[in-house]
C-alpha cells in the first residue's frame, strides 16, 4: 500500500498540451475518483501513473519513490481496463495467473492464490473457460481478479463499468466498494459517471480541460461546488441556472432577474452591489407552494412537461425564457398546463460570479 | 426455371468446363500413362500395371529426391516463418510509421520479382569468382567460395534465396496482423510483469495463431513449387544433392531418358502424398 504524489505533471502530444501543471497527493488507503467529461485528461493522467504514457513534465511518485522512468511492471500498480483487456486465447485461470507466472511465483502458490481470488469474486465455476464464453460482468470480474492477485500497492481503474449495462453496473459498483473496504488498497478510479464517483469516492477530483476544477469529498463537491462547471456537472437532474443581479437591501441581499426576486441573508454570499451572478438551484430544492403573488424566493411558471421517475417526478417549466426543473414527490405532481409556484429556501441557493464562474458562497465559519 | 435464373449458368458453364478440362484431363492422363511403359522416343507403349511404381521404390535416386523435397519443405517453411515473425515484430516494436511504410515497400520487392530473375541475380551473387556475396571471403582468404557447387551448402544456399523472397513478404503480413490487434492486452501484459519478448510470445503471437497457421499452409504449398528456382540455380546439382521430386521427374521424363510413364508415376505419387499429408495436417490444426 502506498501514497501517490503527482507534482507539476504536464502532458503534451507534440504542440498540444492536454495536461498542465497537475498537482495532487493521494493518501495511503484512499479511494480517489477522477471525474470529468470525455477529453478532460483523466484517463491520460491515469495511464501516466500506470506507466503506459510518457510523462512530459513533472514527477509521479508512488510510496515515496519517483516512478517516471520505471516500467509499468516495476511500479507496483495493477490496472483494470474499460474493455477488460483479457488475453482472449487463455483460460480464465491462465488470465488470472499470468502475472504471477511472469513473476516466477511457485506453481503451488499460484494455484492457491488463483483459487482464493476466484473465490472472493465468485469465479470458481468459470476457471476453465475462455473469456469469450463469459458475460461482460464476469469478464470485468476476471480483470479485477487479475489485478487483485498481484497484491499491488495501487489499483487503477479506467472506466471499468462503462461497457456494462445499467443493472450490472450498479452491482459491480457495490462489489468494487466492498472490495476496497476489505483490501484498503490505494485506488484511483476514472469515470465520467457522477453516480459512480459519488458512491465510491473518498475524494473526487473533478477535472476539466486537463486541470483540477475541484477536489473534495463527495459531500463537499455536491454541497459546495467551487465553480459553475462543477455545479452543472454534479447532481442529477442538473442544477438550474438563472441570471441575476445583486442589490443591497440593508439586512439582506436582493438577487433580481427576469421575473424573479430572491432575498438571501448577507452571511451566505460574499458579493457586492450590482454584481452580475448566476444563481444555482438544485431541482430537489424546489417545493410546491401555494400562491406566487408578490412573494420572494419563488419560481413559478406554466408546467410544460412532467417526467415520472417512480418515487419522484421531474417537472419542467419556463421562467423568463430559462427552462427550470423541479423534483417533486410523484404522489404530489402537478399536471401539464397548470401554473404552479415553487418556493426555494434561501439556504439552498448557490451563486456564481458570471464573469469568473467561481462560487461566491462564503466559507463556513 | 426462368431465363433470368438460367443466365448465370449459361455464362459460367463454358469457362468452368474449360477450367475443369485443363485441370482434370492432364491429371487423368498422367495417371493413365503411369500404368504404361510409354517413352518419348517411341510412339507406342503397353500396359505394365504397377511396374513403374514398384521400380520407383527401388530407385535410390528417387528416395534421395524424396529426402531432398522433405528437407526443402521443412527448411524453407520454418525459416520463412521465423524470419517473418522476427522481422515483423522488430518492425512493429521499433519502426516509426514512416519507416514502416518505406520498409514495407522494400520488403515487397523480392516477392514481386519473377523467381527466375531472382534466381539469376542470386546465382551471380554467389558466383565463386565475381559474386558480391562471396567476394569478402575471397578477399580475406584468397580462396574462391563456391557455395552452390558444394554438396554440403548447395541446398541451404538455394533455400536462402527462397526465404529472402518469401520471409520478407510474410514479415510485412505479420506486421499488418500485429497492427490489427487491440492494444489493451499488450498494456495489460506490460502491467502483468511481462517483458517485451514475453508479451509477444505469450500474448501477441497466440492471438495471431489462426492467421499464422494459414501463412504456414500457404508457404508449404508455395515451397512445393520451387522448381524454377532450383532449376536455374543448381539444376539439381552438385550431383543429385538438390534434386527435388519434381526436378527428378522432369529429368526422367524430358532431359535424360524420356521415360514419361516413369516420370508420371512420380508425379502421381507426389500428388497423392501431398493431398493426404495436407488433409491430415489441416484437420489436425483446425480447432
Amino acid at each position: 500500500m502506498a501514497n501517490i504524489v503527482c507534482s507539476h505533471i504536464d502532458k503534451a502530444y507534440g504542440a498540444i498540451t492536454v495536461i498542465k501543471d497537475f498537482n495532487l497527493e493521494i493518501a495511503d488507503h484512499e479511494f480517489v475518483v477522477f471525474l470529468g467529461p470525455s477529453g478532460c485528461g483523466k484517463s491520460t493522467l491515469l495511464r501516466m501513473i500506470a506507466g503506459l504514457e510518457e510523462i512530459s513534465g513533472g514527477e509521479v511518485s508512488i510510496a515515496g519513490r519517483t516512478v517516471n522512468d520505471l516500467e509499468p511492471r516495476d511500479r507496483g500498480v495493477a490496472m483494470v481496463f474499460q474493455n477488460y483487456a483479457l488475453y482472449p486465447h487463455m483460460t480464465i485461470y491462465d488470465n488470472i495467473a499470468f502475472g504471477l507466472k511472469r513473476m516466477k511465483v511457485e506453481k503451488a502458490e499460484i494455484d492457491n492464490r488463483v483459487r482464493a481470488v476466484a473465490g472472493t469474486l465468485g469465479l470458481e465455476p468459470y476457471l476453465a473457460r475462455k473469456p469469450t464464453e463469459l458475460s461482460g460482468g464476469q469478464q470485468q470480474r476476471v480483470a479485477i481478479a487479475r489485478a487483485m492477485i498481484k497484491t499491488p500497492r495501487v489499483f487503477l481503474f479506467d472506466e471499468p463499468l462503462s461497457n456494462l449495462d445499467a443493472k450490472l453496473r450498479n452491482h459491480m459498483r457495490v462489489e468494487i466498494a466492498r472490495l476496497h473496504q476489505s483490501l484498503k488498497t490505494t485506488t484511483i478510479y476514472v469515470t465520467h459517471d457522477q453516480l459512480e464517483a459519488m458512491t465510491l469516492a473518498d475524494r473526487i477530483v473533478l477535472m476539466k480541460g486537463g486541470a483540477i476544477e475541484q477536489a473534495g469529498t463527495p459531500t463537499e463537491i455536491y454541497q459546495r461546488p467551487r465553480t459553475l462547471f462543477v455545479a452543472g456537472f454534479i447532481g442529477t437532474p442538473n442544477m438550474n441556472f438563472l441570471d441575476v443581479t445583486a442589490r443591497n437591501d440593508g439586512e439582506a441581499w436582493l438577487l433580481e432577474g427576469d421575473g424573479l426576486r430572491f432575498r438571501v441573508g448577507r452571511e451566505r454570499f460574499d458579493i457586492r452591489e450590482g454584481q452580475a451572478l448566476t444563481l444555482g438551484v438544485r431541482p430537489s430544492s424546489l417545493s410546491i407552494s401555494g400562491n406566487a403573488e408578490g412573494r420572494e424566493n419563488i419560481l413559478s411558471g406554466l408546467i410544460d412537461l412532467v417526467e415520472f421517475h417512480g418515487d419522484n417526478a421531474l417537472v419542467s417549466f419556463r421562467v423568463g425564457g430559462v427552462e427550470i426543473g423541479a423534483l417533486v414527490p410523484a404522489s404530489n405532481r402537478p399536471k401539464t398546463g397548470m401554473t404552479v409556484a415553487f418556493s426555494v429556501p434561501a439556504e439552498s441557493l448557490h451563486a456564481f460570479d458570471r464573469a469568473t464562474g467561481l462560487s461566491v458562497l462564503r466559507d463556513r465559519p | 426455371m426462368t431465363s433470368r435464373t438460367r443466365l448465370p449458368t449459361i455464362f459460367l458453364a463454358p469457362p468452368l468446363l474449360i477450367l475443369a478440362a485443363l485441370a482434370f484431363v492432364p491429371t487423368a492422363y498422367a495417371v493413365y500413362i503411369s500404368f504404361r511403359n510409354r517413352e518419348l522416343s517411341r510412339p507406342d507403349g503397353s500396359f505394365v500395371g504397377l511396374a513403374n511404381y514398384i521400380d520407383l521404390f527401388s530407385d535410390r535416386r528417387f528416395v534421395n529426391a524424396v529426402g531432398v523435397s522433405l528437407t526443402w519443405e521443412l527448411v524453407t517453411v520454418t525459416l520463412t516463418l521465423l524470419v517473418a515473425v522476427a522481422l515483423g515484430i522488430l518492425l512493429f516494436e521499433f519502426a516509426s510509421a514512416r519507416q514502416r511504410a518505406v520498409l514495407t515497400l522494400v520488403f515487397l520487392v523480392p516477392v514481386i520479382l519473377p523467381r527466375v530473375s531472382a534466381a539469376f541475380v542470386w546465382k551471380f551473387a554467389f558466383h565463386p569468382l565475381y559474386g558480391i556475396v562471396t567476394y569478402p571471403y575471397k578477399a580475406i582468404t584468397g580462396q574462391p567460395l563456391d557455395l552452390l557447387s558444394n554438396p554440403a551448402t548447395a541446398l541451404m544456399t538455394v533455400a536462402l534465396v527462397d526465404v529472402w523472397q518469401w520471409g520478407l513478404f510474410f514479415a510485412v503480413i505479420v506486421l499488418k496482423l500485429l497492427e490489427t490487434l487491440p492494444p489493451q492486452p499488450f498494456e495489460a501484459a506490460r502491467l502483468d510483469h511481462a517483458r517485451p519478448w514475453e508479451i509477444y510470445l505469450y500474448v501477441a503471437l497466440p492471438m495471431l495463431k489462426a492467421p499464422l497457421i494459414s501463412l504456414t499452409f500457404i508457404k508449404m504449398i508455395e515451397s512445393l513449387r520451387a522448381f524454377d528456382l532450383i532449376y536455374v540455380m543448381t539444376r539439381g546439382g552438385p550431383g543429385i544433392t538438390t534434386e527435388t521430386l519434381d526436378m527428378y521427374a522432369f529429368s526422367q521424363g524430358f532431359i535424360e531418358s524420356g521415360r514419361i510413364s516413369y516420370a508420371s508415376g512420380m508425379a502421381v505419387l507426389m500428388m497423392l502424398a501431398t493431398t493426404v499429408i495436407f488433409t491430415v495436417i489441416w484437420k489436425r490444426v483446425k480447432p
